[in-house]
């Protein structure tokens, strides 16, 4: 090994030579390292040395080593490192990957035979597994590799792949299984969840902690007409255009699709010539689009490719020189992991610049270098006891090879997630699985899983069978339609909820083009090249991603020190105007206080809090207030929330001082008083959409087959409301409210920012006007509200708006 | 909530129907029944419950209006796979229960696949349009010359809008100069949103009450 790695002028790192050795002993554990520092060889060469010592046969190796991989692009990616040492050795390996993309001729191949390395996906593993005869394939298993695991960790599909591995883990006992992570906050959870019951024994090896990382911005010149809000954020377009016109290759990321294809388009007009020299990325391309992308940004003949985080992993973009960020960082983690996309070979410098869209994400900056300087990087919680997934892995494993309820439970509790899975809730699970429950045990007719003589789970149905196998998986996005091209050629998708407002002839810009609707037919949005028409941006709906409490924590002190007429740094200078304006009409916050402007308006009035711990934690926070205030009399509070505070609007006078005077921030009645806001403000039926389509209580149809799967569609709303009367001991509906509070919410942050606000002090100001904390949530959209007025008096202030929804059959 | 169609006076009432006290007439549309019972076939597991309750709203307001009448303008069965013996025995009952009561169906595009209802509900099935008084009863709302036609299929319903932000989806009746439709009489059937014609009056369901919306506004462009 050591040989090779010298024949192609490298040296081992000592991290890559302990990992070797690890090997070697039959350990695992998990690496961490930034991105390009060479984790991928120091995971991969271990059962390939191993190959080498026992290099005596000349046949084709079986199924030796899964790679499980978070993204479907870079499996491929990750094939071809993997295949140069592989046939360099000339070691009898085949090397394949396995995804939603792989044709059918290699899955053909694949159901007769496993190649050695297998690189796949976890929902691809899962669907692995769901095969009656899938012992057997993976029995001569001896190593998995989880690639990028801090990304599947803090979801659902981490825990996918944790009930996959244990159930890996129980057919070998020596199975060996490593994990390559990002840095995060809390390693030693990110290897529990991985290992789970056989964590004690694994290792924690430190990559590469030496690499160096550059954070810098690109300043507006005249602050004064820099916006206050807003997220395109094009102002700063021609300082891009400068530096791009300097560098070989670079990424500009941003946070959403919406600007990707807002900024391609402006770097287009302003420089035609670059047309075919810069291109864009993301998640709702064609796939062959984004591999074209990949493929020439890999070669060097990009000059800027503008992508979202579908560009965030990828195993080498060597080529890559320069790193922007469009708009707000989120996160420390986030902002290193795009850093490390340019100077991908280890020991480079890693530059970032970011590109603010609105002033305050100046002082985001420089709170990022602060908390990437003081090394405070942001932990991510595996999820617990996802009963939706639980339920689905009951249905996958009764598929694959069937299971008696001792021995699965016992596999089951061999997981982090899972690990103090009450007998109760397993109880509750595997009969919600197999026969719906006790609401519907009378129904013959409906029983997914039945026990044989031997009392083995199996599911007898071929009909059930197929239906599960195509719904396997955790990740639930808005139904899509295709976007097509009159002659056939496929572009990518928008969500059913942006084409559903569409009419023939309208425009909109997607993927780089101004296209026209033709039109809507069988879930697919036929268009054709707008003629010189600009277009409207789709809105992809997507969960916003809160500011880490991390970097939230690092703004406060940026604010309290503003507050002291300290500005350190380029960003916070060139803020420095407008900071102090805020200062002047209302005040900055200090680390122990939360500041409170109360505006009146044509609109109503508006109470702004800014507690700065991130849009989570501020939505269950407006919730929560807006329910306590609403109990004193009848009002109805719309809510805007953003990562710095939010803001309840109402249409009559808030109840705000009486509120503040019977315990508006009380420790007392608080969890009551918390899911009676989540009720009122309809959070938990939302929350439920996800954990329906995961427990298989909806389903989406066979891909294609269009009107016929309409009989059976539900919205999860409906069903949400169908459990909460007829069946409200479902433990689906407590996991829904419970997701709702730790995940969408942020309980956690939510409490201390009460208990901060207690001990602090509430600074209780009335400026003139919105000021320039206030006006990006007077201008926010996106609106829950929560009433405790009458509906029908409510009605009668409301106004029907005009849908630009046609009249559709339902 | 009292108004005027075609010369007669009718009510809109917050069950989701129409009454017609001139004819004694109950109309509803869309009841749908049997969804759960269908997707329970598809292997969802949905609990029982729904067309009981529907039923029971149903008897309700025949209770209240003492309808001597009951017009169902479509979708009386949501598919074939609906026709289980649990839910046909649930309409049966109800019907004993409303023995006197007179009950005609105007087919809709679901019950030409579910096929038309058992003999022992006494149901008399109408292809649309049914002629009734001054009215045309149809299930796809359409125009009919020289009557007001009633209508359902659409499963209306209306967002209103308010100037703090606020965002409500409601249930409604849609009322034009030669036609109106009904809202979904199902529990189980989410609406389609619409728009409102510049004719159109627009009454909403707000819990126990019928209310007719104020005005109609051009939404914010591309709210959310």
């Amino acid at each position: 090994m050591r040989d090779w790695f010298g024949a192609q002028g490298w040296r081992p790192f000592p991290f890559q030579e302990r990992c070797w050795d690890a090997w070697l002993e039959g350990r695992s554990g998990l690496l961490h390292s930034t991105t390009g520092t060479g984790k991928t060889y120091a995971a991969a060469l271990g059962p390939v040395i191993d190959a080498l010592a026992e290099l005596s046969s000349a046949a084709t190796a079986p199924l030796t080593l899964l790679w499980i991989t978070p993204l479907r692009a870079l499996a491929d990616d990750t094939a071809q490192a993997l295949e140069k040492p592989i046939q360099a050795l000339g070691l009898p390996w085949t090397i394949e990957t396995r995804s939603g993309d792989t044709p059918s001729t290699v899955r053909t191949r694949q159901g007769r035979l496993l190649p050695s390395v297998l690189v796949t996906t976890p929902e691809s593993l899962t669907l692995q597994l769901s095969r009656e005869d899938a012992r057997e394939r993976f029995g001569s298993l001896r190593a998995v590799v989880v690639d990028e695991w801090h990304e599947l960790l803090g979801g659902k599909r981490g825990v996918q792949t944790e009930l996959a591995l244990a159930r890996l883990r129980c057919w070998r006992r020596d199975l060996r299984i490593w994990g390559l992570s990002a840095t995060l906050g809390n390693l030693a959870v990110a290897k529990a969840a991985m290992l789970g019951s056989s964590a004690r024994r694994g290792l924690l090896i430190e990559g590469m902690a030496h690499k160096h990382y550059g954070i810098d911005s690109t300043l507006p010149t005249e602050i004064e007409r820099f916006p206050w809000a807003g997220h395109l954020g094009l102002k700063l377009l021609p300082a891009v255009l400068t530096e791009l016109e300097r560098c070989r290759s670079a990424l500009l990321f941003t946070n959403t699709r919406s600007q990707t294809e807002a900024w391609y388009q402006a770097l287009l007009e302003a420089r035609p010539g670059w047309a075919g020299e810069i291109a864009l990325h993301h998640g709702s391309l064609d796939p062959d689009a984004r591999r074209w992308v990949e493929r020439n940004l890999r070669d060097g003949r990009l000059r800027a490719v503008v992508c979202t985080s579908s560009l965030d992993l990828g195993v080498d973009f060597s080529p890559v020189d320069r790193v922007f960020q469009v708009g707000s960082p989120k996160g420390v983690a986030r902002l290193l992991q795009r850093a490390g996309r340019s100077g991908h070979q280890p020991g480079a410098v890693s530059r970032v610049t970011c590109v603010p869209t609105n002033a305050f994400e100046l002082v985001e900056v420089a709170a990022a270098r602060d908390a990437l300087t003081a090394g405070r990087i942001e932990a991510r919680e595996p999820v617990a006891e996802p009963l939706d997934v639980l339920a689905q892995h009951a249905v996958t494993i009764a598929l694959g090879g069937g299971f008696r309820p001792e021995e699965l439970l016992r596999e089951v509790r061999r997981t982090h997630a899972f690990r103090d899975l009450s007998d109760d809730d397993w109880a509750w699970t595997l009969d919600f699985a197999a026969t719906g429950g006790r609401t519907l045990r009378a129904y013959p007719e409906y029983r997914k899983l039945a026990q044989d003589p031997a009392g083995i789970y199996r599911v007898e149905d071929a009909k059930i069978a197929r239906r599960h196998r195509m719904s396997i998986g955790t990740i639930v996005s808005d139904s899509s339609l295709h976007v097509q091209f009159m002659n056939g050629m496929r572009i990518g998708s928008v969500e059913e909820y942006f084409a559903s407002r569409l009419k023939p002839g309208d425009c909109f810009l997607f993927a780089g083009r101004s296209l026209e609707v033709v039109r809507l037919r069988d879930m697919t949005l036929w268009v054709r090249k707008a003629a010189g028409k600009q277009g409207v941006v789709p809105r992809w709906m997507g969960g916003k991603m809160p500011l880490s409490s991390e970097l939230s924590r690092a703004v406060r002190q940026k604010l309290d020190q503003a507050r002291r007429g300290v500005y350190e740094g380029p960003e916070m200078q060139a803020v420095q105007p407008i900071l102090e304006l805020q200062r002047r009409w209302s005040a900055l916050p200090g680390l122990a206080e939360v500041l409170v402007e109360r505006v009146r308006t044509r609109e109503g009035w508006h109470l702004y809090f800014y507690p700065f711990e991130g849009r989570l934690a501020h939505q269950g926070l407006a919730a929560l207030l807006a329910f306590r205030m609403a109990q004193i009399r009848p009002i109805t509070f719309s809510m805007a929330v953003n990562d710095y505070g939010f803001e309840l609007l109402s249409p009559t006078p808030p109840p705000f001082d009486e509120a503040l005077a019977s315990g508006l921030f009380a420790a007392e009645r608080l969890e009551a008083d918390i899911l009676s806001s989540l009720n009122a403000a309809e959070m938990a039926r939302r929350q439920f959409r996800e954990i329906a389509r995961i427990a298989g209580l909806v389903f989406q149809g066979y891909p294609g087959a269009g009107k016929s799967a309409r009989q059976l569609q539900a919205s999860s709303g409906l069903i949400f409301d169908v459990f909460e009367k007829h069946d409200p001991g479902n433990l689906l509906l407590l996991q829904a409210r419970r997701e709702l509070l730790e995940r969408q919410l942020d309980q956690a942050r939510l409490l201390e920012t009460l208990e901060r606000i207690r001990k602090g002090r509430l600074v209780i100001v009335q400026p003139e006007r919105p000021t320039p904390l206030g006006f990006p949530l007077l201008v926010e959209r996106m609106r829950e509200s929560l009433s405790s007025e009458k509906l029908a008096d409510r009605v009668r202030r409301l106004q029907v708006t005009l849908e630009a929804a046609a009249d559709e059959a339902p | 909530m009292t108004i005027e169609l075609a010369g007669e006076r009718v009510e809109l009432l917050a069950g989701r129907a129409l009454w017609r006290p001139a004819a004694s007439t109950l109309l509803i549309a869309d009841p749908h029944w049997g969804k759960a019972a269908t997707l329970r076939h598809a292997n969802l597991p949905i609990p029982p419950g729904s067309t009981t309750d529907d039923l029971r709203r149903l008897s309700e307001l025949l209770v209240s209006t003492r309808a001597e009448r009951l017009v169902i303008l479509g979708d009386l069965l949501h598919a074939k796979q609906g026709r289980h013996p649990e839910t046909i025995a649930a309409v049966e009952a109800w019907r004993r229960n409303h023995a006197e009561l007179t009950v005609a169906l105007v087919r809709g595009n679901h019950d030409l696949r579910a096929g038309d209802p058992p003999a022992t509900w006494r149901m008399e099935c109408h292809d649309e349009p049914l002629r009734d008084g001054p009215f045309a009863l149809r299930h796809v709302p359409g125009p009919e010359p020289g009557a007001y036609v009633l209508a359902g299929h659409l499963h209306p319903k209306a967002r209103l809008w308010g100037p703090a932000g606020e965002v409500l989806k409601l249930h409604c009746f849609r009322i034009g100069p030669a036609s109106a439709v009904l809202p979904a009489f199902s529990g189980l059937a989410d609406g389609g949103l619409f728009q409102p014609r510049p004719d159109e009056r627009v009454f909403v369901i707000a819990e126990d009450e019928v209310v007719e919306v104020p005005g109609v506004r051009r939404d914010r462009a591309g709210g959310g």
